[in-house]
């Protein structure tokens, strides 16, 4: 009688470490996918702001250069792709290619010294780069929340968790490799 | 195992656990506000800053953090901000109205960091013309004291607007050469050609005849300065404020030091020298912080915000 106890005892405690170590896990899971995603919706929130600048970016530098269409042109289409975008991937590919847009229509931003010595310009500037930074340090923060996650679901006990309720890997918001183009100079 | 080797085994395992990206940080002083690891300011400057930096806080809980560093170490001072900011904790934690200005010696570089809750109020743009109008300037010309004091002054008044903080007593100094220095040099002119000319004047004549040879050459020198005055003056109106530089205020000290000599030299006498003491004393009563604990962050975070220039 007394033997009989102990052993129900020891199951009792066994089953309650491992249904609570089970319960543990799947809510370190469940928190770390919230971590995930609120930390890409900062990235949205950043990559929003930067397309709403641009409207503006491109009208004033029409002001002072319009006849460099093709320049201002690429802007605007990245800009396009970069609404359209959706998940981690395409979106830092679109993000990519708005950024070389940015940086050419700057580079002919230099043949015009009274657009860059304007103040609405000097302020659009400020404020572009001040998103392109948030969207570094938003891509830093994701990407680091990815990896904990990823590494999360791949450890035991975890991976069974992860199995059962359907916990999916997460993309990191990069390029990736075989996405990435090599620019094309044309010197003709 | 003895103590060591613990000691050893832990310190490994920690340093497992930094989570900063950016390596070589540097870590905040015990004065927490002003951290000068450049050593290029002047103790009245940081006195200045900590103890504005601290009733700031006292009253709002928002911070502003001066950081000079001699390099980044090869990271972006975009970066090196941000994790800066983030290890420092910058501003409260809940409301996350913490400002950082950060110095790069080496790079030349400087980075206003804004923290979440005061971006409404510091917008990128306005940190960027803040930096363009009042620190560059200074910092281009190594003015290390000049420009982190303006600009520290002008971000300190702006906060204080927004919380409704009385900020009277600190002055942004608008351009580099400001109108200050014109007027300035126009009370220098007065003081001497008429002040030393006519105390010479009168004082000569009040000694009757004696020193007539004196008198008449002090009505002679008020008379020639007249002259040179109202040419200069004009010249001073017609030349903008702005295009004003050190070195013309240097000529025009020169001239009047001069000017000054000449009339000591042919009168033996004084007269108007009273503006030496009056430009001479007047630095402000300071505050001495004591020993104590020391102040640390209010645990604020920052997602990079704010502005870059190089100087």
């Amino acid at each position: 009688m007394k033997k009989s106890y102990i052993v129900l005892i020891v199951i009792a405690v066994v089953l309650v470490v491992v249904i609570g170590s089970l319960v543990g896990s799947y809510n370190g899971l469940v928190s770390a996918r919230e971590n995930v995603d609120s930390e890409y919706s900062n990235i949205d929130v950043q990559l929003k702001r930067r397309t709403d600048l641009i409207p503006n970016l491109v009208n004033t530098v029409k002001g002072y250069a319009a006849h460099e269409e093709s320049v201002i042109e690429k802007v605007t289409t990245a800009r396009e792709h970069l609404i359209n975008a959706s998940g981690a991937s395409e979106k830092a590919e679109a993000d990519a290619e708005l950024t070389s847009a940015i940086n050419a229509l700057m580079v002919i931003v230099e043949n015009y010294p009274d657009l860059k010595a304007n103040t609405n310009f000097i302020n659009l500037q400020d404020e572009l780069a001040g998103t392109e930074n948030r969207i570094a340090t938003a891509r830093r923060d994701y990407n680091n929340a990815v990896s904990t996650y990823n590494k999360k679901i791949k450890t035991i006990p975890n991976n069974i968790i992860a199995g059962i309720a359907g916990f999916e890997k997460a993309d990191y918001f990069e390029v990736k490799e075989s996405e990435k183009e090599v620019p094309s100079v044309d010197f003709s | 195992m003895n103590i060591k080797k613990i000691v050893i085994f832990l310190f490994i395992i920690f340093s497992f656990f930094k989570f900063a990206d950016v390596e070589a940080l540097v870590t905040p002083t015990d004065d927490f506000y002003i951290n000068d690891y450049a050593d290029i300011l002047s103790e009245d400057t940081e006195q200045f800053i900590l103890e504005h930096s601290v009733s700031l806080a006292n009253q709002t809980k928002a911070q502003i953090v001066v950081v000079t560093v001699k390099n980044l170490e090869g990271n972006s001072i975009e970066e090196y901000a941000t994790d800066l900011f983030r290890n420092f904790g910058i501003g409260d934690a809940k409301e996350n109205n913490g400002l950082l200005l950060l110095l790069a010696l080496e790079e030349r570089q400087f980075r206003v960091e804004v923290g979440y809750g005061l971006e409404g109020i510091l917008p990128d743009g306005l940190t960027g013309r803040y930096q363009d109008e009042y620190i560059i300037p200074y910092l281009k010309n190594d003015e290390w004291d000049e420009g982190i004091k303006n600009g520290y002054s002008a971000f300190y008044k702006k906060i204080c607007e927004n919380y409704d903080i009385d900020a009277e007593d600190v002055v942004v100094v608008e351009d580099e050469e400001s109108e200050m220095t014109l007027i300035d040099a126009g009370i220098i002119f007065f003081c001497i050609f008429y002040g030393g000319g006519l105390g010479n004047y009168f004082g000569n004549r009040r000694k009757r005849k004696k020193n007539k040879k004196n008198s008449t050459l002090s009505l002679l020198i008020i008379i020639i300065s007249s002259i040179f005055n109202v040419g200069l003056l004009g010249y001073l109106f017609l030349y903008p404020v702005t295009m004003w530089n050190s070195a013309d205020v240097f000529i025009l000290l020169f001239i009047e030091v001069f000017a000054y000599s000449l009339c000591y030299a042919f009168t033996g006498s004084s007269g108007g020298n009273s503006y030496f003491t009056f430009y001479g004393g007047s630095s402000g009563g300071g505050f001495s912080g004591g020993s104590f604990g020391g102040f640390s962050g209010g645990g604020g975070s920052s997602g990079g915000g704010g502005s870059s220039r190089g100087f």
